[in-house]
């Protein structure tokens, strides 16, 4: 009946000697909110990276709605419905906010256009509106992306990843380098998008996982370690003996 | 983060940009085409000014790619002199008439930028300039060997195109007023195509490579795709700035061909001003006036344009038009 | 085909080779220490080679000239990285590139000046003329010595990098800049260094290069495309790829000399192109 959305086989990444992720076996079902913790150097962002296509697994197979995604080039994974946003921000600095928007909503289509003038698609300026509103940013529209706040900042790095509607989001640490008044401004943000799709998340402050999160996955070492409801993970021995001496953010 | 309180106005970068400059970019076809009807009547020699049109064109072509996407090829000049070679070919070797040879020359021009396009985007990074630099280099000695095609060494001659005829009138092509404002009609129909792919969503497509590659990639972007589109867009354009020379020259020089002319279209572009639409046309103009008076006052003349260019990129990178209107213009 | 003139042609390449070989490790690894493309290579192999002749005029001596030369222009590189290309640090990636582009303008034109426009031809030193009989042909002694050098010199700067403490930071810098800074590495001495290495090896091959091919001011631009070629080919910053794709490329342009001389530089591009396609990282690079 519920189909898993994301479905990853023995994941396995190995720079050289080094082995970043191992035997990663798991799922990801529609409409829920996962949390992936771990230490650092768990390998969570390789885990992202393997994800959203910038990193091609040495092993293992990942199937998007059924469909495996071996050889899949990364600029296809957006048109695919996964959608990543980065945890240092990653916008086009000189552009301003709307055009930051616009013109990843372009990406899907007209993008090898040479001759129309780009203020004749009406669509596109609505869609990019509407992922403003959705982040909170329209009344920044016209300001040039590098002069923003930080968290505003973040804010738009989310923007660009919700314009190609994904299904599945990938959110790379939203909320770094932000202050608690941010973060609860973020959280609102994630509780909301998590009414309409898939969120995938890496966090490090354990107060905003247990309280947002579904479900939470552990990594440690390159490997799964625990896998459940923010009280199973809670509860669990080996990822209390994990996490002993850990830094908890904003406990 | 709050934003700290601040003691002056934000800078005007912060807010869109304001009337004089949105008003500058809407028209800056008309305008420029404007400011060549003048050229010729404020420089000293209507050569001079043919000059200025031709390396315009190039400049403007080239930073397409270099400006507008962030590729520094070395390697534009294989496309410029392709342009020119197969013009003069076509007439000379086979007589075609002038507005064939034309076409001819800037599709075979498009084409072969397509085919060094294609080999240097598979590189990323700074890759990209050397392999661009040697493949043009490949294409010099080609042409350096098919001497019997080219005229090898000497160059290429016996093309001359004397007068053009136009929907039906006689145009004598030596008379110097004649020839530049014929140019011209093929500098503007240039500006007008390079202005429409600025426009289009092509354009912002390289701009947001030029600004965040990785981002542009996650966002959806074929990144190799579009910079080998950006890449054969431009050195068709430089391929019509060759035409246009072997038209003005009748004589195409083998060195037409060589990095170092490449060079020359980059230090051109760089002075004037690869961030502004206008600044390529204002950096051949100030790069052949340079050139025309050093080299009166010595033979080294090169030695002060090296050095003037080399303090541009030490303390004007952003050229003069540039400078000028980031100073200048809101 | 006659075995000994294949033979002597194949030596030939190994010679051209040794050249294009020192001048790729320069540029390699001033790209890899520094990230700076320098498209001044060719012309300081140039500046190099009339060094070594004006030294060696001076002291009539082509020992003092191939001594003194590499290490004159080393210091003078060292000031162009100090004065020319510091103040870039920061600033886009094509910055240092357009800067020594424009430099290379400057230099061929000084040479011009001081020296003529015509070229200068450059004497074999007398100790070193004439071939060796080696049974299997007669090989000329200067090219004989061409290699021995630059196998020497590429043998002393491997030591340097894999055994010494200085090579070690130029090994580790050229993979984190930032780190070795905050290690308490003072990076900005090691960027002197290295450049001025850099533009030493090329000088060196410039001095090397008089006797065999004469010296004229233009002679760095094929120099220059030369070293992109076996870069490209070889992977940048690999100082291995440069090795092996230094004498790869010196081979294939002497052997093709050999049946088709007016192909001999049209085939080196080609390579070239044909290792774009295949691996366009090069045989030994790193995908970005």
């Amino acid at each position: 009946m519920n189909a898993p959305l994301l479905a990853v086989e023995d994941i396995g990444v190995r720079f050289g000697g080094f082995v970043a992720l191992q035997g990663v076996t798991t799922a990801f079902h529609p409409g829920r909110v996962t949390s992936i913790i771990g230490p650092n150097g768990a390998g969570k962002s390789t885990l992202f990276n393997v994800l959203s296509g910038v990193l091609t697994p040495s092993s293992g197979s990942i199937r998007f709605k059924g469909q495996d995604l071996k050889g899949t080039r990364q600029h296809e994974f957006v048109h695919r419905g996964i959608a990543r946003s980065y945890q240092i921000t990653n916008i086009f600095p000189d552009l301003t906010v709307h055009e930051n928007v616009r013109v990843a909503a372009q990406a899907s289509r007209s993008r090898y256009n040479i001759w129309t003038n780009r203020n004749r698609f009406p669509e596109l300026d609505a869609r990019a509106d509407s992922a403003l509103e959705a982040v909170g940013l329209v009344a920044k529209r016209d300001e040039i992306a590098k002069y923003l706040a930080h968290g505003q900042q973040r804010a738009l790095e989310i923007a660009i990843a919700l314009i190609s509607d994904p299904e599945l989001l990938l959110l790379d640490e939203p909320t770094a380098g932000m202050g608690p008044e941010e973060t609860k401004e973020m959280v609102a943000l994630l509780e909301k998008l998590a009414t309409e799709r898939t969120i995938l998340l890496v966090e490090h402050k354990m107060k905003m996982i247990l309280g947002l999160s579904d479900r939470i996955l552990v990594l440690h070492h390159g490997r799964l370690i625990a896998d459940g409801s923010p009280r199973d993970i809670q509860t669990d021995p080996e990822v209390r003996r994990v996490y002993l001496g850990q830094n908890d953010g904003y406990a | 983060m709050t934003s700290p309180a601040l003691a002056e106005p934000l800078p005007s970068s912060v807010r869109k940009p304001g009337r004089v400059k949105s008003l500058m970019t809407t028209y800056r076809v008309p305008l420029s085409i404007i400011a060549l009807c003048l050229l010729p009547w404020l420089l000293p020699s209507k050569a001079l000014a043919v000059n200025v049109l031709i390396y315009g064109v190039v400049a403007v072509g080239y930073n397409l790619l270099f400006g507008y996407t962030g590729l520094l090829s070395f390697g534009h000049a294989a496309f410029v002199g392709a342009g020119a070679y197969i013009t003069g070919i076509a007439i000379g070797q086979f007589g075609v008439p002038w507005y064939a040879a034309v076409l001819l020359g800037v599709l075979g021009g498009g084409l072969l930028a397509f085919a060094i396009g294609a080999l240097s985007t598979r590189t990323r990074g700074i890759y990209f300039s050397m392999v661009t630099l040697a493949l043009a280099q490949l294409v010099y000695y080609v042409a350096l060997q098919a001497s019997s095609w080219t005229g090898g060494e000497n160059g290429l001659r016996g093309f001359t195109v004397n007068k053009i005829n136009l929907l039906g009138y006689d145009i004598n092509f030596l008379d110097p007023v004649n020839k530049y404002y014929v140019l011209m009609a093929f500098a503007a129909l240039a500006l007008w195509v390079v202005s429409r792919i600025l426009n289009s969503p092509f354009g912002a497509a390289i701009e947001a490579i030029r600004e965040n590659e990785r981002r542009a990639r996650t966002c959806g972007y074929n990144v190799e795709r579009t910079k080998l589109l950006s890449f054969t867009l431009s050195g068709t354009i430089c391929a019509l700035g060759g035409t246009m020379s072997a038209l003005h020259l009748a004589f195409v020089p083998l060195d037409s061909l060589h990095y170092h002319a490449s060079g020359m279209i980059v230090m051109m572009t760089l002075l004037g001003g690869a961030s502004s639409f206008f600044g390529p046309f204002v950096g051949a103009l100030v790069f052949l006036v340079m050139e025309d008076v050093f080299s009166l006052w010595t033979s080294h003349w090169q030695i002060i344009v090296g050095s003037i260019f080399v303090l541009f990129v030490l303390f004007l990178p952003k050229g003069i038009w540039g400078t000028f209107l980031a100073r200048f213009v809101r | 085909m006659d075995t000994e003139l294949i033979l002597m042609q194949l030596f030939s390449g190994v010679a051209l080779g040794a050249i294009l070989v020192l001048t790729a490790l320069g540029l390699s690894i001033i790209f890899g220490m520094l990230g700076v493309v320098n498209f001044a290579h060719g012309a300081l192999f140039m500046v190099g080679a009339y060094a070594g002749l004006w030294v060696a005029s001076l002291t009539g001596s082509f020992w003092w000239g191939l001594l003194v030369a590499p290490v004159m222009i080393g210091l003078f590189g060292m000031l162009i990285e100090y004065f020319l290309i510091r103040p870039l640090y920061g600033r886009s990636i094509d910055d240092p590139l357009l800067l020594t582009f424009g430099l290379s303008y400057v230099l061929v034109e000084g040479v011009r000046i001081v020296f003529g426009t015509d070229g200068i031809p450059f004497p074999t030193p007398s100790a070193l003329t004439g071939v060796l009989d080696l049974g299997v042909g007669f090989f000329p002694i200067y090219r004989i010595f061409v290699v021995g050098v630059v196998f020497v010199v590429v043998l002393l700067l491997w030591l340097g990098l894999e055994k010494t403490r200085f090579g070690l930071i130029v090994r580790a810098g050229a993979r984190d800049p930032t780190m070795m800074r905050v290690l308490g590495v003072d990076i900005s001495k090691v960027w002197l260094l290295v450049f001025g290495l850099g533009v030493g090896l090329a000088s060196l091959g410039g001095v090397l290069s008089g006797p065999m091919r004469s010296v004229n001011p233009e002679m760095g631009s094929l120099v220059l495309a030369e070293a992109f070629v076996v870069t490209v080919i070889g992977g940048l910053g690999s100082l291995l790829g440069s090795i092996i794709a230094g004498l790869a490329v010196g081979i294939v342009i002497s052997m093709t000399a050999l049946f088709a001389p007016e192909m001999a530089t049209i085939v080196m591009f080609a390579l070239m192109a044909l290792v774009l396609l295949i691996r366009p990282q090069g045989l030994f690079g790193k995908l970005a």
